[in-house]
């Protein structure tokens, strides 16, 4: 006997169907291009595994693409014959990649997971690729310094000269530090850098290189360095995974977020199974995952973080409360200038 | 056909396996340097000297070509002064192990570039065996700065192109006959009198030869001037590494690329100018 229950059970049931069917028949390879590393290992063991057996009949292949620019450059490179899906990349850059028509718009429609988000991941893609996860600028030092730095300012601490690993822009890192230097001087990016750019000249003699290799974290751990810029989530890691022979500073003058988006590369050769990745990545069980094994911030609203792990994010609201709000966008278009500056001024004035 | 009418078809292999892999990209580099980048970074394609017009009108372009070819002089100069002895040496030597000095001298090349170049690090970094060695000597109290700066890259282009010139050397010394010298010897001429009105003056193709290597080699070195010059040292080639990787501007990284190949270009037909005349 046909019930009312039985009725409304077997609609939702056909209008899932499409769905369910198309979760079903997925099958092939995607191919993934993001950063090396520690971030492949993590996301890997965190998202792509669990896609996978969520969806057996589908590999995803995982290829490190080196920096941000150079993932663009490789799909700028493959445009008339796209050999990637999806791309994990830097919003500076996937912005980029927007405008050159390499990335899909995304719908709401195609992806409901996109009302999840947080109104700053929408914002960062507009209607591309939105943010996957978020990350900030933070001070790494080494554990055995005494007395530990507490702020950006102590930075400039003489004892501290020559110990010191920067990352110059066009490095974003040197564009974040900017920002926050800029701040820190009672000042706004917007407006000018002049006081970042007097602070840092002041600074420059002290910072032992400009251009840190492999990065910061190892330069301290080999005693290259006692100081340098990093992001909140790599630092986090290595500080776990070195029993604390590195802390991490979150300076209380401000931070700025570093986005990385997820993005669909247009004319994607498995364009079904790479939109099921999208929004599997974006979902609240992939971003949880992530984020309590990286220490990256969500994007996704609804994703329900462990308290521990949410902590060490710039999304705890202590931390969130420190941000610098910067337009990725804005700084793109003084980047050149900025990065002249630096060379001119900063630099210079180390040599 | 005959055999030597034949010949050249041995030429198609390597003719089209270059027109495939340097021509062909280098066409597209080409291309590449009139295409524009807007504000926002996102490259334009057109037909345009602007990005041309911007890079030589940027003082930093000059500043980076003086960069490139004073590193280059000194490096080559010091690899010379190095190379040099070790390669009249192996040239002169009887030695049953004479094959067996030539592969220790050259093997460096056989190392990966950016393995001498953390090699290097370790060497002159503050904690290093040179620092450690003078500090625990007492001939310094606080570690020479030998790293991350223009120093470090010198030493460490002065090594990496010294195996090519000893190469460049050895092939070079074909004129140099020892019989000459015993000439001079005979005549009474010291030792020093000797290499300096004999020996150097019969070597110097050899040397132009060695010189010009050396000096292309370090003028589109990367991997030294990026690792051990710790982002104070700017030469040509980290700017068209940074602007293609790191700024996404591929159109000014095309444009210093061509610049760059044709400044060496023209230093190659210079030093085979030379090498020709010392050589009458």
């Amino acid at each position: 006997m046909l019930t009312r229950r039985l009725a409304i059970q077997s609609g939702l049931a056909t209008i899932a169907m499409p769905a369910v069917l198309r979760a079903q028949t997925l099958s092939g390879q995607i191919t993934l291009m993001s950063y090396a590393g520690i971030f492949q290992d993590n996301y890997t063991k965190t998202v792509i595994e669990p896609f996978q057996q969520k969806h057996p009949g589908v590999k995803v292949n995982f290829v490190p693409g080196g920096s941000s620019a150079q993932m663009v450059g490789s799909v700028r490179a493959q445009k008339a014959d796209p050999q990637t899906d999806v791309v994990i990349m830097d919003v500076t850059t996937s912005s980029i990649g927007n405008l050159e028509g390499l990335f899909e718009k995304l719908t709401p429609a195609e992806f409901p997971v996109l009302n999840e988000l947080l109104p700053e991941a929408r914002a960062a893609g507009g209607e591309f690729g939105p943010a996957v996860t978020f990350d900030h600028l933070v001070i790494v030092q080494d554990a055995a310094l005494n007395p530990q730095l507490t702020k950006l300012a102590d930075v400039w601490r003489p004892d501290l000269k020559g110990h010191i690993a920067l990352a110059a822009p066009p490095n974003i890192q040197g564009l974040a530090l900017t920002a926050m230097t800029e701040k820190m001087e009672g000042g706004d990016y917007r407006k000018s850098i002049d006081a970042a750019m007097k602070k840092l000249k002041e600074l420059a003699p002290g910072v032992n290189t400009f251009d840190p290799n492999p990065d910061g974290y190892s330069l301290i751990l080999n005693g290259v360095a006692k100081v340098a810029t990093g992001w909140n989530a790599r630092a986090q890691l290595y500080s776990d995974q070195t029993n604390g022979k590195i802390n991490v500073l979150l300076p209380p003058e401000g931070s700025v977020f570093q986005v990385n988006t997820i993005n669909l590369t247009a004319g994607s050769k498995n364009r079904a199974a790479a939109a099921a990745f999208v929004a599997h990545a974006l979902s609240q069980d992939a971003q949880k995952a992530f984020t309590e094994r990286m220490f990256y911030a969500p994007s996704n609203a609804k994703a329900q973080i462990d308290a521990k792990a949410l902590a060490r994010t710039a999304a705890s609201p202590e931390n969130l409360a420190r941000m610098i709000p910067v337009d990725w966008n804005e700084v793109l278009k003084v980047r050149d200038q900025w990065n002249n500056r630096w060379r001119r001024e900063v630099i210079a004035a180390a040599r | 056909m005959t055999v030597s009418r034949r010949l050249p078809l041995l030429l198609i292999p390597a003719t089209l396996f270059l027109l495939v892999i340097y021509v062909w990209p280098s066409l597209g580099l080409f291309r590449n340097a009139f295409n524009e980048v807007g504000p926002t970074g996102a490259m334009v394609e057109a037909w345009s000297l602007a990005t041309w017009r911007a890079t030589f009108h940027d003082s930093f372009t000059f500043e980076l070509t003086l960069n490139s070819l004073w590193l280059s002089s000194v490096s080559t100069l010091i690899a010379l002064c190095m190379a040099y002895p070790v390669s009249l040496f192996l040239f002169r030597t009887d030695s049953r192990f004479r094959g067996l000095l030539a592969v220790v001298a050259i093997m460096p090349m056989l190392v990966s570039g950016v393995v001498r170049v953390f090699g290097w690090l370790a060497i002159l970094g503050d904690r290093g065996l040179v620092n450690t060695t003078l500090q625990s000597l007492g001939l310094i109290s606080t570690p020479l700065k030998l790293v991350f700066n223009w120093t470090g890259v010198t030493i460490g282009l002065a090594e990496s192109i010294m195996p090519y010139m000893i190469l460049a050397l050895l092939a070079g010394f074909g004129r140099l006959d020892r019989t000459l010298e015993e000439a001079a010897r005979s005549l009474g001429a010291s030792p020093f009198r000797t290499f300096r009105r004999v020996t150097l003056p019969l070597s110097l193709p050899a040397i132009a030869l060695a010189a010009g290597l050396g000096f292309v080699l370090s003028m589109s070195a990367y991997i030294t001037p990026k690792l051990l010059g710790g982002g104070r040292v700017f030469v040509l080639a980290t700017e068209i590494f940074e602007q293609a990787t790191t700024n996404t501007n591929w159109p000014v990284a095309a444009v210093l690329a061509i610049y760059t190949l044709v400044l060496l270009l023209a230093l190659l037909v210079v030093s085979n100018l030379v090498a020709r005349r010392l050589q009458r």
